[in-house]
């Protein structure tokens, strides 16, 4: 990365350190006290703690904070959301929907085409924050997420976590919880839980590149040793590199597969029960497990059904997409949204999840590099959709659709160095059908 | 010629919520007062050789450019905005209503009569129909902050919704409901996007 250029090319404008904090405090946590804040400042201005990039809270309210506890009532949430979904523009005009089989399928690529064709007429906007989905199946997609949902999620986990016995409580001299990233560049910021006694929380980027040297960055998380650590797989395997000084209770990994020898690496490095959670940005988590068995549906608003090509449900123990009927977020009551993933039903849940591709590619110095560094750098330059493979010699050959070629091409090679060669192909539909297999790479074995 | 769904699109992008032009309503002249300039417009402004952009240019210099020049060659879009400009202009042709016209905000009354009420209803209507010309009164007002003297915002708002064109055309009215809707979410969206996204606990 010795190149001023290449380092150049992989600005990132929205990860600019304070581009899009724009709320006071009181904005951001509005029923924290003064001392609630002092704690926040000293994980702030730490002398050991990385250049945060950005500042957000939870924004609740006082009557939020109480309502966030508790996990959405479940009976009848059904009907109710069925009726909130034909009370969207997408289903309005719809005749005879009257039951869950009769909503046709919808897809990401519907989402993105009309979001506001998802959102009741009648949806109360002033819970609206902004959320952006990466997604897995190319472009980025605006979500409007509800407080209160994004809120509730910490509870989700907690609760999760006293399934296999762990107790969190709040503790003022920990941190409460460290959502990992490993990327090149993020959003970073520390954050207080309102609905959990104002606990501290942070999201913390563990590259070298955030810290001031390495020595800071593990006296600042011995300081912080949060309860609960979450992240992508590739984040809490780096976190591992960091086991003498971190104890947490359990750590969750989301977004990416965790394969069976990465979690047991995991549990024995970080001494603590390990959680996948499966789940996508616009339907909010559907399904967990604790061990490397079968996923199970979390009991909440959502209702799984595995379905095939023509939409029909395949039968118990035949793979199928993944379909989510998803009503935690009153903002975008989902009916019969296919994932892109696929599994068998089994008894216990949901076996055999195929979708979400954890690869790291290698950087022609040696470096690992996971795909989400290389998802942020497209995205950012407009593509739409993508194949990325490295051979075993390091070469990297992408596919693009859309897009700005000559930015991209210049942000691979600066990520990975090596021979890049970066071409565009006509439509989404000439990456092949189903879901693409995004990244590959032939370069190994990492570790 | 647009067709009235694009005027309806283009106004519903344009403005702000029916709610929040209706909470920042104050008093106003009374509606006697508007029909009586509406029904007293001068064929100057009806000539279709006038053009639409000069004609703001000259009554509001200091505002910005109205959405509906960008239709100005539709006669619908046309008419119904140079009747608004005619309201403007009259306060200082003849003499100014009591209160005056809020012409800071007169742009986007200008494009409530030319893009939302022209588009269902022919501007001329409004200088020969008692009914029609009441509705151009009370949604020029509204746009321009105002309301009709003597009348609360609620009582106001439903005296207008009683007699809104758009509303009696269902099909009409539900593809105008879908494009406020949108409209209504891009904004937010953006806004929340400024605002900051909140905390999040897991990976997603």
């Amino acid at each position: 990365m010795g190149d001023p250029d290449l380092a150049g090319a992989l600005a990132l404008e929205e990860y600019r350190p304070g581009a899009s904090a724009v709320l006071a405090d009181v904005e951001r946590w509005p029923t924290a006290s003064s001392s609630d804040l002092d704690r926040l400042r000293h994980w702030r201005t730490h002398p050991d703690a990385p250049a945060w990039t950005h500042a957000t809270g939870d924004r609740l309210t006082a009557a939020q904070t109480v309502r966030v506890r508790m996990p959405l009532p479940l009976e009848g949430w059904l009907d109710a959301h069925l009726a909130a979904a034909r009370n969207t523009l997408r289903y309005r005009d719809v005749p005879a929907l009257d039951t869950l089989a009769d909503f046709p399928t919808v897809t990401r690529a519907d989402l993105a085409a009309d979001i506001a064709a998802f959102v009741p007429l009648d949806a109360d906007l002033d819970r609206m924050v902004h959320g952006t989905s990466s997604g897995s199946t190319g472009a980025a997609l605006q979500i409007p997420d509800d407080v209160e949902d994004v809120a509730r999620t910490f509870h989700l986990l907690r609760d999760l976590a006293s399934r296999l016995g762990v107790r969190i409580e709040p503790d003022r001299g920990r941190m409460v919880l460290a959502n990992l990233v490993h990327q090149r560049e993020a959003f970073t910021y520390v954050s207080l839980v309102s609905s959990f006694a104002h606990t501290v929380m942070a999201r913390v980027n563990l590259h070298p590149a955030s810290w001031p040297d390495a020595a800071s960055r593990r006296r600042f998380l011995a300081e912080a040793d949060p309860q609960i650590l979450s992240g992508h797989p590739t984040s809490l395997e780096a976190a591992c590199d960091l086991r003498d000084v971190l104890h947490p209770k359990v750590a969750f990994s989301s977004a990416m597969e965790l394969s069976a020898p990465l979690r047991a690496r995991i549990e024995d490095a970080l001494q603590c029960p390990v959680i996948d959670l499966y789940g996508l940005h616009e339907t909010r988590p559907i399904a967990w497990r604790p061990d490397a068995g079968p996923f199970r549906v979390l009991e909440r608003r959502v209702l799984v059904e595995l379905l095939d090509a023509d939409g029909c449900a395949v039968p118990d123990g035949e793979v199928g997409e993944i379909t989510v009927t998803a009503g935690e977020n009153l903002l975008l009551p989902l009916v019969r949204y296919r994932t892109g993933d696929f599994a068998r039903r089994v008894p216990e849940g949901l076996a055999d999840l195929e979708g979400r591709a954890h690869v790291v590619f290698r950087a022609a110095d040696g470096r690992r590099v996971p795909s989400v560094d290389l998802t942020q750098q497209l995205q950012a330059h407009g593509a739409l959709g993508w194949l990325v493979a490295q051979d075993a010699a390091g070469a990297v050959r992408a596919r693009i659709v859309g897009g700005d070629t000559t930015a991209i091409d210049a942000a691979l090679r600066a990520l990975l160095g090596g021979e890049v060669r970066v071409e565009q192909i006509g439509t989404l539909a000439a990456l092949g059908e189903g879901k693409p297999r995004r990244y590959t790479t032939e370069r190994g074995p990492l570790g | 010629m647009a067709d009235t769904e694009t005027l309806l699109q283009a106004w519903a992008e344009r403005a702000s919520t029916d709610d929040e032009a209706w909470a920042h309503t104050v008093p106003g002249p009374s509606l006697d007062a508007v029909t009586a300039r509406l029904a007293s417009v001068p064929r100057d402004f009806l000539d279709e050789r006038v053009s639409l952009p000069a004609l703001f240019g000259d009554i509001l210099p200091a505002v910005a450019a109205p959405a509906c020049l960008a239709f100005a060659d539709d006669a619908r879009v046309r008419t119904g905005a140079a009747i608004a400009l005619w309201l403007v202009a009259a306060d200082d042709l003849i003499e100014p209503l009591d209160p005056p016209l809020n012409t800071a905000r007169a742009g986007v009354a200008v494009d409530a009569l030319a893009l939302r009420v022209a588009s269902v209803v022919d501007p001329a209507t409004w200088l020969v129909d008692d009914e029609r010309r009441v509705e151009a009164a009370r949604t020029f007002l509204l746009w321009d902050g105002l309301r009709p003297a003597g009348e609360d915002a609620a009582t106001a708002r439903a005296l207008l919704d009683a007699c809104d064109s758009l509303a009696r055309d269902r099909a009409m009215a539900a593809a105008y409901e879908g494009h406020r809707h949108r409209a209504e979410i891009a904004r937010r969206l953006q806004e929340a996007r400024q605002r900051e996204a909140a905390a999040r606990y897991s990976a997603e």
